[in-house]
């Protein structure tokens, strides 16, 4: 390996080692919980906005199709990991539990009850995944995030539906997820089907909360030779017991990507392609509607390496409605190779961030326009620099410049208030005229061979712009410490602390909801058993911080606490 | 140098920010330093709870009894599970006869040579408790306590052995438990007796 990739190698993996501290996630997708490099605003599990800090552009990621995500969920208008269908991955058994801090417990005798605090709601997984027998295994899960849940459980929530919606307790959890199946692995495929039902409650651009019970949920899997291939069905069913309306969604969805195999990976031109499809039929009232029942999207990829220091990436989709583009490329100067600088320009252009999603939400006769006329157009260009001084210090600066044309947003017509929310109508739009940003981060390592790193991380960012209709203002400034000790190999104290500035949501209330900045320390510390595969973790998740509403309609992040117990077979 | 770099990097990724969380099993060099559950232990205890501060308006003192494994983690540190129930009574009058706690701890006990044989713990803790009451009263005092509650926390203790005879143990230990609830934080003293069997 020469030293020029050396250099990109080290850079790289030390600065995937640092963004963030090993902090374990709560439930796979949420790890946004523990970021705060850059505009990160929960509103429920599934339901938030994660915007890196020099990301480029209005929008969050999770609004943005890319074929990373072929396999992540569709929740209305998002792309998101939760709740994940991934079998995992390690044979063994695993349970998880925990609790937002600040029950009463004896407390409760001696306060009065009208001045009890709200309560506090649990986390609960527990799944297996046999080892391999004759290429067959098996798995099972059941897992609810009744965190972020209980302000509308009862006063709102409750009064929607029929009976509990849930798998387990009266906590009205935002999601409740079970499955089971059986998968068949060996050298030449990796197939799965798995079977189960899901509570869940999704958030809408009107923004209610809209409750699906998906009865059943079926996905299949394979993976063979340069083919992933994904297909899902569907019983969706929806109900508003309030207004006495009912409805059902059949819906098949999924996916079909050959990727370049290992010998075209060498080369210097990298393709891929692929089909993403759904087809949906409605039955009742279902709330959002996709024009003529079905989307099919089929999409290229290409990675082009002409030499050793640059590098281009490409991703096109394109249907009868919509198109979207995605290239990227960065050059690592030669001349300052010593200083491990590279340049590079970032594009997104398109008809809409998310061509799979719904074109249309139902609201109490209005009819909710998702899609927009014109298209969007983003560019960036940035310069970053990497370097270590000596074997135990590095650092490295990032700056950027980005601007955007046509950035989506919502065209609020009117707001209507039911009990404890704020609903609106109008329809998706763009803002058509430029908007610009600029961003700059710093960082600063340290480490110790495996048993401890640092890292000091900054940034900061200034957006500008004619029109300044975004849906949310994203946080202009962070600065976090983050660290990880890893004793005798065995046992593992990870942290974080940091700070975020305020951010501010528009177009979703009358008036601007302003998230306040804040200090949050998270920690987990975990025992490990390398020789018996056992790990057990516990985690403090959003502590310090005050306890708010990060998210219009949305539900209080509180301090809470995860334990996790895990054995590989 | 920057091959060491590289290699520390990408260990260091592996480590901390593996796919697998359980991939450290793969470690060989750490599953050969792993003596863990060399050694393995199981434990009856059983004494007294103190409620402390305000709580001590709330419930009254309480007699408990539990079960324990300890198991070797490092040659001077060993892992702790306990399982350990108490019924505590209100102090006052509500309506319910009194409340089933049970608490799971895990934590470790370090024996650091210059106190031997005095061992210091700690880790954290969840108590579950339920109300003892058919009826279920929720606007009334100590009506959550009729649903589950549930509340984490750590404990710190320090244990005494003071008998030894072939593989059982005698010892006293008194424990403070924190746990993280509302409106304030709720402290508890423990002071018991362990009996102590090492099976291997």
């Amino acid at each position: 390996m020469n030293s020029f990739v050396n250099k990109i190698i080290s850079s790289l993996a030390i600065s995937a080692s640092f963004v963030f501290a090993s902090i374990n996630a709560e439930m796979e997708g949420l790890e946004v919980v523990s970021r705060d490099d850059g505009t990160f605003l929960i509103g429920s599990p599934t339901f938030y906005f994660d915007r890196t800090l020099g990301a480029g552009g209005i929008h969050s990621e999770s609004e943005l199709w890319t074929p990373r995500k072929l396999r992540y969920r569709l929740l209305f208008d998002r792309m998101s990991v939760l709740p994940s269908w991934d079998p995992i991955e390690t044979p063994s058994v695993w349970m998880k539990s925990g609790n937002e801090l600040g029950d009463l417990i004896y407390y409760d005798i001696l306060t009065n009850p009208k001045e009890r605090p709200i309560n506090r709601t649990p986390i609960l997984e527990g799944g297996f995944r046999t080892p391999i027998f004759h290429g067959l295994w098996a798995t099972f899960r059941l897992f609810q995030d009744d965190y972020y849940c209980f302000r509308s459980a009862y006063g709102v929530r409750q009064k929607q539906v029929d009976g509990y919606f849930s798998f387990f307790g009266e906590n009205w959890p935002m999601f409740s997820s079970a499955y089971g199946g059986l998968g068949f692995t060996n050298d030449f495929i990796d197939a799965s089907v798995l079977v189960g039902m899901e509570y869940m409650w999704l958030f809408t651009e009107s923004s209610r909360w809209i409750p699906v019970q998906f009865k059943p949920r079926v996905e299949a899997r394979a993976d063979f030779g340069n083919f992933s291939t994904t297909l899902v069905y569907e019983n969706a069913e929806y109900q508003n017991k309030r207004k006495k309306e009912t409805g059902e969604r059949t819906e098949v969805n999924g996916s079909i990507i050959y990727k370049c195999g290992e010998s075209c990976r060498r080369g210097m031109l990298q393709l891929s392609a692929g089909l993403a499809f759904r087809f949906v039929g409605d039955d009742g009232v279902v709330y959002t509607g996709l024009n003529n029942d079905r989307v099919l999207w089929p999409f290229l990829e290409m990675n082009v390496r002409p030499q050793e220091h640059l590098k281009f990436d490409v991703m096109f989709g394109i249907n009868d409605r919509d198109w979207l583009v995605q290239d990227s490329v960065e050059y690592n100067i030669p001349v300052l190779e010593k200083m491990n600088v590279s340049v590079g320009a970032k594009n997104i252009s398109g008809t809409r961030l998310n061509p799979i999603a719904d074109t249309h939400e139902f609201f109490d006769g209005d009819t909710i326009s998702l899609t927009a006329a014109g298209h969007m157009d983003l560019l960036q260009g940035y310069v970053r620099f990497e370097d270590s001084l000596t074997s135990f210090l590095g650092f490295g600066l990032r700056g950027s410049f980005w601007t955007e044309y046509g950035a989506e947003t919502f065209d609020t017509e009117e707001f209507v208030d039911d009990q404890i929310y704020t609903f609106r109508h109008g329809d998706v739009s763009r803002i058509n005229s430029w908007i610009k940003g600029v961003t700059g981060e710093f960082w600063l390592k340290l480490w110790l061979k495996d048993v401890f790193n640092f890292t000091a991380l900054t940034g900061f960012e200034r957006i500008d712009g004619e029109e300044k209709r975004f849906e949310v203002n994203p946080s202009e400034f962070f600065v976090q410490f983050n660290a990880d000790w890893l004793i005798k190999k065995m046992f593992r104290i990870s942290h974080s602390i940091r700070y975020r500035s305020d951010a501010q949501w528009n177009l979703r209330s009358r008036d601007p909801f302003v998230v306040k900045g804040d200090w949050f320390w998270d920690a987990t510390f975990e025992q490990r058993f390398p020789k018996w595969g056992i790990s057990l973790t516990g985690t403090i998740i959003q502590a310090l911080g005050k306890e708010v509403i990060e998210a219009p309609n949305g539900e209080y992040s509180r301090v809470r606490f995860v334990c996790t117990a895990k054995k590989a077979f | 140098m920057k091959k060491i770099i590289t290699l520390l990097a990408l260990s260091l990724v592996s480590l901390l920010h593996a796919e697998d969380s359980l991939a450290f099993r793969n470690d060989s060099a750490a599953v050969k330093d792993d003596i863990s559950f060399s050694h393995f232990a199981v434990f009856l205890e059983g004494g007294e709870i103190y409620p402390m501060g305000d709580l001590m308006d709330a419930v009254e003192n309480a007699l408990y009894g539990g079960i324990g494994v300890r198991y070797s983690y490092w040659e001077n540190v060993d892992g702790v599970v306990m399982f350990q129930y108490t019924y505590f009574k209100p102090a006052i009058d509500v309506y319910i006869d009194g409340v089933h706690q049970f608490m799971g701890r895990v934590g470790v006990d370090w024996k650091w040579n210059p106190i031997h044989p005095v061992v210091l713990g700690g880790g954290f803790t969840c108590s579950w408790t339920h109300a003892d009451s058919e009826a279920q009263k929720w606007s009334e005092p100590g009506g959550t306590l009729t649903d589950n509650e549930t509340e984490f926390g750590w404990y710190a203790r320090i244990s005494l052995p003071v008998f030894k005879y072939q593989k059982y143990s005698l010892g006293f230990n008194v424990m403070w438990e924190h746990l993280w609830t509302l409106p304030k934080s709720s402290n508890m003293l423990s002071a018991g007796i362990t009996l102590e069997r090492s099976i291997w």
